[in-house]
């Protein structure tokens, strides 16, 4: 009888059909149950027949890289598996080795209280060979691994307490509760091995939720807005990701824009999309007003904008008059009366612009006063009245932004539909490049060598591109 | 005698009560009125606070387009705050509302609606029809 060691394969046995891996240890690793529960497996190690079908099958079971299926506590996996091929595999010892470990736990529940001999080394596939095998291997008292302690107290109990210490001469029952034990303690470990891989593939799918959790909300807080929502994100960041998400709207309503002029759309449909880009445009001055209650300062210095943008920002947004004046320049075919129009409403909102810039003067020139008056000791009070004077600045963003909404409907009722249309989409564009400029900016700082005197050798082409012909149209500016 | 008069006040509360809503009510046109009759002095009337800012801004607006307006610093008013009131309640809201501003004698109303009208066109208009100004 050949001796035979924890962890080594006996492929001197003529009947071994089973597939072993090398490491029992490391294939019984290999289970991925989602379950865990200690009671069934207790139960399932309580109720081991001594029958050398039990053996066989539960010691082939250990090494034959189907772990779940010796451990109970892993119902989901291999318990339909188990339910399927109750009837089918038991006794099998050749062929599948998954069979012949699903059928390990399919026999437990119909022996009844018998003593488990877990020689991990009986790899045999017949029943008296394995039998025998088993004898021999009690007998020998090979070498037995460390057992766990946790289900021993169990198989002692349900052995009905036979012998209590190794010392004595190896008797049957000795031998079973040693191999119990080992039975046991080899379960125990697989049991940790397989809940600790549970324990990280519940920690990345967690992570996975969360990042999915952020980006549906980023994405729901456009459409339902509510200043207090989201306690660890600042509104500031909030407002940037809503202002991402509504230039990606944008500019799938300037392409349908621009397709509908191309497409020479009726007059009525122009009409529908050019509305609904003024709410598209009334949205975006909403969401700004709400998020200046919770945080002026980000909206008015433009920390949501890129850098060009900000550079040329005026009370957190465009200056109207420019952009009249730029589509005053671009437009085409533009009756006489309506380039009247344009002077007129260019003129109004210069003065408009006049004034809140002034107003906005005054106010920092009383915040100014206020603190830099306040006596070295106790400032306190004139800080108190600074911070209640900074409170005006978002009355002042509010105006600048009615301003800027009052300006652009007012355009499209000087405009005709088309006109309208080609409006937004020359606005579309310039903001377009101004964020190209800012990126192009960017990329110039890094690496200067990139951008060399002839354009078209410059790395980002196809915003230098969008760039050449623009050249004199923003002269202007 | 006093006694009559006790039980008078005791018995009868809500004749109190009442009294004293009329008097409020009557307090308050006598506030309306004289609004109306300030507004009506002069083609453009501004309602404003001398530290506010905002009103610095309607000023300067009307400024800017050469109108002369009269305006009216509710903060150096010994009336000022019952003034603010009607003002609050004129405009239907709860919040501060200064700057307010009369054009012709006729509510034009705060600064969001002023920059309405005259990004619209329709200040000019009223300013002409006040005769507040002339092209």
């Amino acid at each position: 009888m050949a001796s035979q060691r924890i962890g080594e394969l006996d492929f001197s046995e003529p009947y071994g059909i089973h597939h072993r891996i090398n490491n029992p240890s490391s294939s019984l690793i290999n289970d991925q149950g989602s379950g865990f529960d200690f009671g069934e497996l207790e139960e399932a190690i309580g109720l081991q027949g001594v029958k050398i079908r039990n053996d066989e099958t539960k010691a082939s079971a250990f090494f034959t890289g189907k772990p779940a299926a010796t451990l109970e506590m892993f119902p989901s996996w291999p318990m339909r598996f188990h339910q399927s091929s109750i009837g089918g595999t038991n006794n099998k010892s050749g062929g599948e080795s998954s069979d012949s470990a699903l059928s390990s736990k399919n026999e437990n529940p119909f022996e009844p209280e018998s003593p488990l001999s877990k020689k991990a080394s009986s790899f045999c596939s017949s029943d008296q060979l394995q039998h025998l095998q088993l004898q021999q291997d009690m007998t020998n008292n090979n070498d037995v691994i460390k057992t766990a302690s946790s289900p021993k107290s169990a198989h002692e109990k349900r052995k009905g307490g036979g012998s209590t210490s190794d010392n004595k001469p190896l008797d049957a029952k000795t031998l079973r509760r040693l191999a119990q034990n080992r039975e046991a303690a080899r379960k125990s470990r697989l049991r940790k091995k397989a809940y600790v891989q549970q324990l990280e593939s519940s920690r990345l799918k967690l992570t996975q939720l969360e990042q999915d959790l952020q980006r549906a909300r980023s994405q729901g807080m456009f459409m339902d807005w509510s200043g207090g929502v989201g306690s660890n994100i600042s509104s500031g960041a909030m407002f940037d990701m809503e202002y991402a998400r509504w230039l990606e709207e944008d500019n799938r309503l300037l392409t349908e824009l621009r397709n509908g002029l191309e497409a020479a759309l009726s007059d009525n449909e122009m009409r529908v999309m050019v509305e609904g880009y003024l709410c598209h445009y009334d949205e975006v001055f909403r969401v700004k007003g709400v998020t200046a209650k919770a945080d002026v300062f980000h909206v008015i210095n433009g920390g949501w904008t890129s850098q060009a943008e900000r550079c040329f920002l005026w009370i957190g947004g465009f200056r109207p008059s420019e952009i009249i004046m730029m589509l005053i320049q671009q437009l085409e075919a533009v009756a006489e009366q309506q380039i009247m129009g344009m002077y007129g409403l260019r003129h109004s909102s210069q003065q408009a612009e006049e004034a809140l810039s002034q107003g906005l003067d005054q106010l920092q020139q009383s915040v100014v006063d206020t603190i830099a008056g306040a006596p070295l000791v106790d400032g306190v009070q004139q800080m108190v009245v600074a911070v209640g004077k900074l409170a005006n600045l978002e009355g002042f963003l509010r105006q600048a932004d009615n301003l800027r909404q009052q300006t652009l409907h007012q355009l499209c009722r000087l405009l005709t539909v088309r006109q309208a249309a080609r409006s937004f989409l020359v606005i579309g564009e310039y903001y377009a490049r101004l964020r190209a400029l800012s990126s192009l900016w960017a990329s110039r700082s890094r690496d200067q060598t990139i951008i060399t005197s002839d354009e078209n050798s410059c790395q980002t082409t196809t915003d230098m591109q969008m760039l050449q012909p623009s050249h004199n149209h923003f002269s202007s500016f | 005698m006093s006694q009559e008069k006790l039980m008078h006040y005791q018995v009868d509360p809500w004749n109190c009560y009442m009294m004293r809503v009329r008097r409020r009510r009557m307090e308050e046109e006598d506030e309306m009125e004289r609004v109306m009759r300030i507004v009506s002095e002069s083609a453009v009337v501004i309602f404003s606070s001398s530290s506010c800012c905002m009103c610095h801004a309607m000023k300067s607006l009307f400024c800017g387009m050469g109108v002369n307006t009269m305006v009216h610093e509710l903060d150096q008013d010994s009336k000022g705050k019952q003034m603010e009131k009607t003002l609050m309640r004129l405009l239907a809201t709860n919040s501060t509302t200064l700057p307010v501003v009369f054009i012709g004698g006729k509510l034009v109303g705060s600064m969001d609606t002023l920059l309405a009208f005259h990004v619209n066109g329709s200040l000019v208009q009223l300013l002409k029809q006040a005769g507040a100004l002339w092209l």
